[in-house]
Parts: C-alpha cells; sequence; structure tokens
C-alpha cells in the first residue's frame, strides 16, 4: 500500500472493547450551546449531529465537567450528576442513528477557568499560583478533595455507561487539571501528589483505576494527553515543563492501570501556539477576549496589549512563529514516540484535513487514527468528502483560529469569511447549529 | 390602610387580569443566540405565574434580529417561533395568569450587536451617547418596513394564544428614539413637530390594529420623563410632559388599550431602574460590552478606577435620592391617567402594599408593574395576600441584577438577602431546575 493510499482512513478501528468504523474522530469540541448550569439543550445535539452525519467513525463529546467547579466557560454540558444523564442518553441515541460512536469527555477544568461562573469563586489545581497568561486564581487542592475529585472522574464515567455512550475519554491534557499535576511547570506540591514523576502521575492513574473499579474492565477508557509541556514557546523564560520521555513512562503506567487507547495533543495550556496552531486573529481576539478581562489579573493588561498597535503585531509574531508552516500533522512526531512506547492505539490531533497525509501517518505508524477539531468545523462532511476522492476539501479550513475565539461570546462555526461566498452565507452557517429548534 | 384594592381584577380593553400587579418586562439571556426559546424561559416565567401576578409582560421579543437588546432573548420575528410562545402560554395560563408579549425593536440601544447587522437602525445616524453604540438613520421605506414586522409579530402573538401585545415603546428603545426631540432630528415626516415625532409609533398601532383587529390587548409602554440630561446634561432636552400626554391621547385614539410608564431615554437610566449603581457588578460583566461601542472603554476605565467611579456613582444615584426609589414615577403616571380615558400601568420599584393601594386609589394609576422586587421575591403577591405591607426580605434596589443579566442567569445577586453566598448562587440557579431533558420510564429501562 502506498503511503498515499487514503483506503486506510476507512478502515475500522479496533480497541479492547470498542470498534470504530474509521479512523476520524471529531475531537472535543463545542461552544456555549447549553445552559448555564450545565443542563444540556437541542443545540448541543444537533452540533454534535453535524459530525455524525459527515461520516466520522465517532464523536469525542465537549469537554464534560464532573463537577460544577471544574467548568472552563458556563454552558458547556456538564456530567456531574445524575439528572444530566438523560440529555447524554439523548445525544448518544442520536448519534447512533448515524452509525457513529460516541465518547464522553470527562473533564475538569482546574485553574483554567476562562469564565469561572457564579459558584466557584476560584478553581482547584495542583498549586495555588495562577495561571500565568490570564492571571485565572486558583486553590490547592487539599488531599481530601483530590480523593473526592478522583471519585467524580468515577461517577462521570459511570453516568456516561448509563447513557449509553460507547466510551469517555480522560480530559488530561492542555494544562487543565491534570496537566496542572503531571507537569512539573506547574504542580509545585511537596506531598505524595508532587514532586517525583510516580509523585505527579498519582491523581491520573488514580483516576483511571477508579473509572476502572466503577464501569469494570469491557467498557472503553481513553486518556488524552499533552506528549510534551512545551513551556517555552510563547515564554521564552517560562519552565519547559513535562518533556516527552516523562510522558512515555506516564502512558505506560496509565495502559498498565487499565487505559485502552491514547489521545495525544501538546501544550500545557490552552490555547497554546501548537495547539490549536494556527493563526492569532487579532481582530476577532478584541471583541471577544473582553468578556474575560473580569476573570484574572493579566486580562486588561493582555486585553490592552491585544487592542493596540505595535503590542498585537508583536505578539502575534510570537504566537504565529512556533508552528509556521507545521501545523497540520503538529504533534505526529511526538505521537510517535508514544506509539513505540505502548500497545494500545494512540490517537493524533492536530490541524488534519488532507487524506493523504492522515494516510501517510496511519501507515508510518506514527498513528493509528487521527482526531479533528477546527478543519470539521469548516467541513463537517470532511469523511464524505474523502470518501470522494478529494485529498483536501475544496474550502479547507485556514486555521485562522476565529473559531476558537468566538465561541466565548458567539455561537462555534467557522468564522473565516474568506471561506465563503458572503458574510450572509457564513453566518447562515453558523446559526444552523440552532436548527431544528426544541419547540416546533 | 386596607390593600384590597391591589386584588381587584383589571380590565386592560378585552383582557381582564385578575389583581393590579404585573410582572414587568424582565428576562435574563435564557434563550438560543438565534431567537429560539428554551426551556428555561418557561421556567422563569412560571415562577412569577406561580407567585400570584395577575399578568406577565415577556421579556422583550424582538420583532427581528437587528432590533434585539443582546442575544439570548425569545425572538418573536418569525412564524416558526410560535410552537415556543405557544408552549409558554399554555404553561402559563395554567396558574390563573395571563400571557402579554412586549414587542421590542431596540434602535441604537443595542447592548451587544449579535453577529448578523454590525450597526443598528435607528431614528438617526447619532450614536448612542453612553456607550457610543454605533447607528444609521432609517430610510422611509425601512420604518415601512419595521412597521409591517410589528403587524405581523402581533398576528403571531394571537396565533400562539396568548392574551395581549405590549409596545416597547419607553426607556430608548427605537419608539423612543422618534417620540423624544432629545434624539430624533429628523427633518422629514417622521421628525420634526410633535405630530411628525409620534408619526412612526402611531402608524405602529394603526398597522396592528389593522393586522389583528380591535378585539386584542394592545398596550404601549412609554417614557413620561425622558430625563435625557440626568446622566449627561450637555445633551438636548426631551419631551415636556404635556407633550407626552398628548401622545397618549393619540395612541389612545388610534386603538391602544392601555399605557404604561416608565422613564429614561436610554437603558439603564438613573430614574429606571432607580437605585444604586453597583460599581463593582458593573466592573465584572461591562468587560463583555467593550466591544460594542466607541466609549465604552472609556467608561470601563471610569467604572473601574476609583475615584472616577465613586463620582460616577454619585452622580448615577442622585434622581434616586431626590426623586426616591418606589413610585418614582407615579406624578407621570398621574399625569397621563388624568390625559387618557383607558387605564394606565406604573412601574418603578413597586414591593409595598399599602403604598400601590394608596396609588391606585389616588388615581394615580390602575395598576402596578415590577421587575426587580420580584425578582427579588417571584412570591410578592402572595405574601401581599398573607397580609405583609413589605416582603421580610425586600428587594434592596442595589441593581446587581441589571448588570449582572449580561454574563450571568438574572436572578437576585444582592447577598445581603440571604443567609449565605451558596443560597444566594442557589436562588439563581433554579431557573434551570426542570431541565429540558429528564428520565422517562422507557429510557430508564435502556440502562
Amino acid at each position: 500500500m502506498s503511503a498515499s493510499d487514503p483506503t486506510v482512513i476507512f478502515e475500522p478501528l479496533r480497541f479492547r472493547a470498542l470498534e470504530v468504523k474509521n479512523r476520524v474522530f471529531r475531537s472535543s469540541l463545542a461552544g456555549r450551546f447549553n445552559n448555564y448550569d450545565g443542563t444540556g439543550n437541542q443545540a448541543h445535539v444537533n452540533w454534535d449531529l453535524k459530525f455524525a452525519r459527515g461520516g466520522v467513525g465517532a464523536i469525542i463529546s465537549s469537554n464534560a465537567p464532573v463537577h460544577p467547579r471544574g467548568l472552563i466557560v458556563p454552558n458547556y454540558a456538564h456530567i456531574d450528576r445524575d439528572e444530566t444523564v438523560p440529555f447524554w442518553r439523548e445525544v448518544v441515541r442520536r448519534v447512533h442513528e448515524h452509525d457513529c460512536k460516541y465518547l464522553v469527555q470527562l473533564a475538569f477544568s482546574g485553574r483554567q477557568r476562562d469564565l469561572g461562573g457564579i459558584q466557584f469563586e476560584k478553581g482547584w489545581s495542583s498549586t495555588d499560583k495562577p495561571e500565568p497568561v490570564h492571571g485565572l486564581r486558583c486553590e490547592r487542592m487539599t488531599v481530601d478533595q483530590i480523593h473526592d475529585l478522583v471519585g467524580c472522574f468515577a461517577q462521570g464515567a459511570r453516568r456516561a455507561r448509563e447513557a449509553g455512550a460507547d466510551g469517555v475519554e480522560v480530559h488530561g491534557c492542555n494544562g487543565y487539571l491534570i496537566t496542572s499535576f503531571l507537569s512539573p511547570a506547574i504542580n509545585t506540591r511537596k506531598d505524595e501528589y508532587g514532586g517525583s514523576l510516580e509523585n505527579r502521575a498519582r491523581f491520573a492513574l488514580e483516576i483511571v483505576r477508579a473509572i476502572r473499579a466503577e464501569v469494570g474492565a469491557d467498557y472503553h477508557l481513553q486518556f488524552k494527553i499533552s506528549a510534551v509541556d512545551y513551556g517555552r514557546d510563547l515564554i521564552p523564560w517560562a519552565a519547559k515543563g513535562t518533556m516527552l520521555d516523562e510522558s512515555i513512562q506516564v502512558c505506560r503506567w496509565l495502559e498498565e492501570a487499565g487505559v485502552d487507547a491514547f489521545h495525544i495533543s501538546s501544550g500545557s495550556s490552552f490555547p497554546h501556539p501548537r495547539n490549536p496552531a494556527g493563526g492569532f486573529p487579532v481582530k476577532d481576539v478584541v471583541r471577544g477576549y473582553d468578556t474575560m478581562i473580569s476573570s484574572g489579573r493579566h486580562t486588561f493588561r493582555n486585553y490592552l496589549l491585544f487592542r493596540f498597535w505595535p503590542f498585537n503585531r508583536v505578539f502575534k509574531w510570537a504566537w504565529e512563529r512556533t508552528a509556521k508552516g507545521r501545523v497540520e500533522g503538529i504533534n505526529l512526531a511526538d505521537c510517535r514516540a508514544i506509539k513505540q512506547a505502548v500497545s494500545v492505539p494512540v490517537l493524533c490531533t492536530g490541524g488534519f484535513q488532507t487524506a493523504s497525509v492522515v494516510a501517510a501517518a496511519i501507515a508510518r505508524g506514527d498513528c493509528d487514527g487521527v482526531t479533528i477539531a477546527r478543519p470539521l468545523i469548516a467541513n463537517p462532511n470532511l469523511v464524505e468528502l474523502w470518501r470522494a476522492g478529494h485529498d483536501v476539501p475544496p474550502r479547507p479550513c485556514t486555521y485562522s483560529n476565529k473559531c476558537l475565539i468566538n465561541q466565548l461570546e458567539n455561537p462555534l462555526g467557522c468564522y473565516d469569511q474568506s471561506r465563503f461566498d458572503s458574510r450572509e452565507a457564513m453566518i447562515a452557517e453558523i446559526l444552523s447549529v440552532y436548527e431544528p429548534p426544541q419547540f416546533t | 390602610m386596607s390593600t384590597t384594592v391591589v386584588f381587584e381584577p383589571l380590565r386592560l380593553g378585552n383582557l381582564t387580569v385578575k389583581n393590579r400587579v404585573l410582572r414587568s418586562s424582565v428576562g435574563g439571556r435564557f434563550d438560543n443566540y438565534d431567537g429560539s426559546g428554551t426551556e428555561v424561559r418557561i421556567n422563569w416565567d412560571l415562577k412569577f405565574a406561580r407567585g400570584g401576578v395577575g399578568a406577565i409582560i415577556s421579556s422583550n421579543a424582538p420583532i427581528h434580529e437587528r432590533g434585539h437588546i443582546v442575544p439570548g432573548y425569545a425572538y418573536l420575528d418569525s412564524d416558526d417561533k410560535i410552537p415556543f410562545w405557544r408552549e409558554l402560554g399554555k404553561r402559563i395560563h395554567e396558574h390563573d395568569c395571563k400571557y402579554i408579549v412586549q414587542l421590542v425593536y431596540a434602535g441604537r440601544e443595542r447592548i451587544l450587536p449579535g453577529l448578523r447587522y454590525e450597526s443598528a437602525l435607528g431614528a438617526t445616524s447619532d450614536r448612542e451617547p453612553i456607550n457610543g453604540f454605533p447607528c444609521r438613520s432609517m430610510t422611509v421605506a425601512e420604518i415601512g418596513d419595521v412597521v409591517s414586522r410589528f403587524a405581523q409579530s402581533s398576528r403571531r402573538v394571537r396565533e400562539a394564544g396568548l392574551d395581549g401585545i405590549e409596545l416597547a415603546g419607553a426607556n430608548g428603545m427605537l419608539f423612543t428614539q422618534f417620540l423624544s426631540p432629545a434624539i430624533n432630528t429628523r427633518k422629514d415626516a417622521y421628525g420634526g413637530s410633535l405630530e411628525n415625532r409620534a408619526r412612526f409609533a402611531l402608524e405602529v398601532v394603526r398597522a396592528i390594529r389593522h393586522e389583528i383587529g380591535d378585539d386584542f390587548c394592545l398596550g404601549f409602554k412609554i417614557s413620561v420623563d425622558e430625563a435625557p440630561r440626568e446622566l449627561l446634561p450637555w445633551l438636548r432636552r426631551g419631551s415636556t410632559v404635556e407633550d407626552v400626554v398628548r401622545v397618549c391621547r393619540w395612541l389612545e385614539e388610534a386603538g391602544v388599550d392601555y399605557l404604561h410608564v416608565s422613564a429614561g431615554t436610554g437603558f439603564p437610566h438613573p430614574r429606571n431602574p432607580a437605585g444604586r449603581f453597583p460599581a463593582r457588578e458593573v466592573v465584572k460583566t461591562y468587560d463583555t460590552v467593550l466591544s460594542s461601542g466607541t466609549y465604552t472603554l472609556r467608561n470601563y476605565l471610569i467604572f473601574r478606577t476609583w475615584p472616577f467611579s465613586a463620582v460616577f456613582r454619585w452622580w448615577w444615584e442622585r434622581p434616586s435620592r431626590r426623586l426616591g426609589i418606589e413610585g418614582i414615577n407615579l406624578a407621570g403616571s398621574r399625569a397621563v391617567k388624568e390625559g387618557v380615558s383607558i387605564p394606565v400601568l406604573c412601574t418603578g420599584g413597586f414591593q409595598t402594599a399599602s403604598k400601590i393601594a394608596a396609588a391606585i386609589e389616588r388615581g394615580d394609576c390602575d395598576g402596578v408593574t415590577i421587575a426587580r422586587p420580584l425578582v427579588a421575591n417571584p412570591d410578592l403577591v402572595r405574601l401581599f395576600e398573607q397580609g405583609h405591607d413589605a416582603p421580610p426580605r425586600p428587594c434592596t434596589y442595589c441593581n446587581k441584577c441589571v448588570f449582572n443579566f449580561i454574563e450571568n442567569p438574572l436572578g437576585c445577586y444582592e447577598e445581603a438577602r440571604f443567609d449565605t453566598t451558596e443560597e444566594m448562587v442557589e436562588q439563581i440557579l433554579s431557573v434551570f431546575a426542570a431541565p429540558a431533558y429528564v428520565a422517562t420510564t422507557e429510557a430508564a429501562e435502556v440502562s
């Protein structure tokens, strides 16, 4: 088979307790479509259905907080109480109608709470040092709180199973709570959850074991991890953080603890110049970031920086230089290193939208499948386009990252007007997520 | 004094309301961004229906996307929105409560523009003066379009089985922008003389009557004390009370069934909602508005920085100190009531049964509409029925609710009214308590 033959993309991917019809997963991704308290809405169902219809093999849900304190921004669907199960059951039922699997991403934001909401003033983290970019404040978790939260992850997994979901993904990357334990750049603890790699990995391993104990051995459980922190990509004087060799060791331990697959991302924060790699859309940032000003200590400074020339140009340059020219597949080398160290399948994320690139990565053994976020926002039918013979979609994702910043105040969708015939066409596409409405 | 008059029925045109207390238009960003409704809006309105008000005036329902104030409110701009409103009305009616839909076109009072229309359409091209929201003067054809959209939305209200329509003619919305000489500088048939400035409102009323007939309740909310210079003393003067009363008479002749008295040429305004300027809360949520106008960054710096914030607050609260809060619009209401023969409702901080009863008996108004005190005590009417003159934990007019709604669910944010912060948050989040997706027996068997 030649490296560019795309048929491998359409081959099933077998995990220990799950089979997915092809090698393309929608990565965790959604807008603020739900209610402020984490109860679900019709728009969320509509959103996920776009991708199920478009042919992906499985959908990884938007980050589903396992505790209300663990939200990133309000209006995402939680899985933090039993009352949320009927909503997830409905989502899963509708997605299954399209021969598509559904995995719930169990999440806890930690100190990266972009909009913390009204319930809890501060996030929880391994440390009490504020998140460095926005200055989001947090409390250092006590050991009791850690144990309680491990239980919350297990209960979240039980609810996902009760809702009929095909598996769960533990959100262990991108600077959220689990990263804040794994990363030596963030974790300043002196107890059994900090210091040595074993100690820093303890929280993640306890979560995996607790989920296994709760849902049994026959339920798909995957773990998303930042292979490398790349802590200096934006702030050159920052600590480096987790290096690849440490992540490899953590993955080996996680596999022993019962993880069925890994999902490779990168970076010790979100967003990060490598994830989602691509543009820093200054004008959209100025419009969307304002709502975060009250969230942190550095946010107003950042806002002024983003708003005024030449600071915004310098920032844009610094942000974009890391990933310039290598957005698609940016995590493949790190992913390959982890794949070689573990025996379970490994998924890779990072700007994939070219069939030959994806097929080559799988054929080379860099990964077993890919997960996609932004290019699927741009083309929810990406898999169908590939199947129809397109190597890249006729109107590919430009990695402008406008979707990302717009989701704070506006419905998630593709905001790169250059991809549409008119602004009107773009807006119609964005608002299509509300069709059909709940009341008809 | 006896408060029995508060519990006497009130007739508004063809509509009979069981008592004299209506919930005024108030609601948070509970719906979808595109203006389709959600279960949460129903939960919100049910709080007040259960609490005993005679009628609910809906949250502002835009007749067109371009006319919204902020996204996240249920629109009534197309026929496919009718099923939501029908369900809402059905659920409210179960509590022997009437439902009046407030139709709005914000014009330049657009706090968050949303996606589709970068600039608003208004009576003039002058920016909204406090935040600098951009605006373009409507052409005569565009005025005609908005007039007919009001009529079409009114038809939808009736088709949805609801009980009445109220036009959002006060508080700086598009009607105010035409009515007020402080704003309207048009040189055509819609500006200049009082007749011209009232033309738009009267055309809308006539178009609605033409569309839905004479037998359906239609009200008009109007700012009697426009007070445009209360905050910015260099603005032009507003309408005199005499002129507003004259407009009210014309509205009556054109077929309006009741008038609803408020104040101000913008929203919020020092007289409406009267009370405190909660600088700390404002700093937390005004940030979202920064990209909406040309003066917002300046304002944000004022709100954020002492002593500017303290001076602004002192300036903002001056009218409330001078005029009082509860019943602040009663003098204006009385002036209208003396000039017309249809019922007059008055808004403005009401929460004391004896004051409401006295206002009605004096002939200042025929009934009251309440927003903030009902956010604080949705069961206010029940408390009145039980003999409370004022609720045990009254609204403090802190206005924290008003400023939180931009980012957070609407509710009472006055911690002083609760034993704990948790109790307050629970009260706020209770609006989500009956979610759209609940367990059914069939679903329970699947697991």
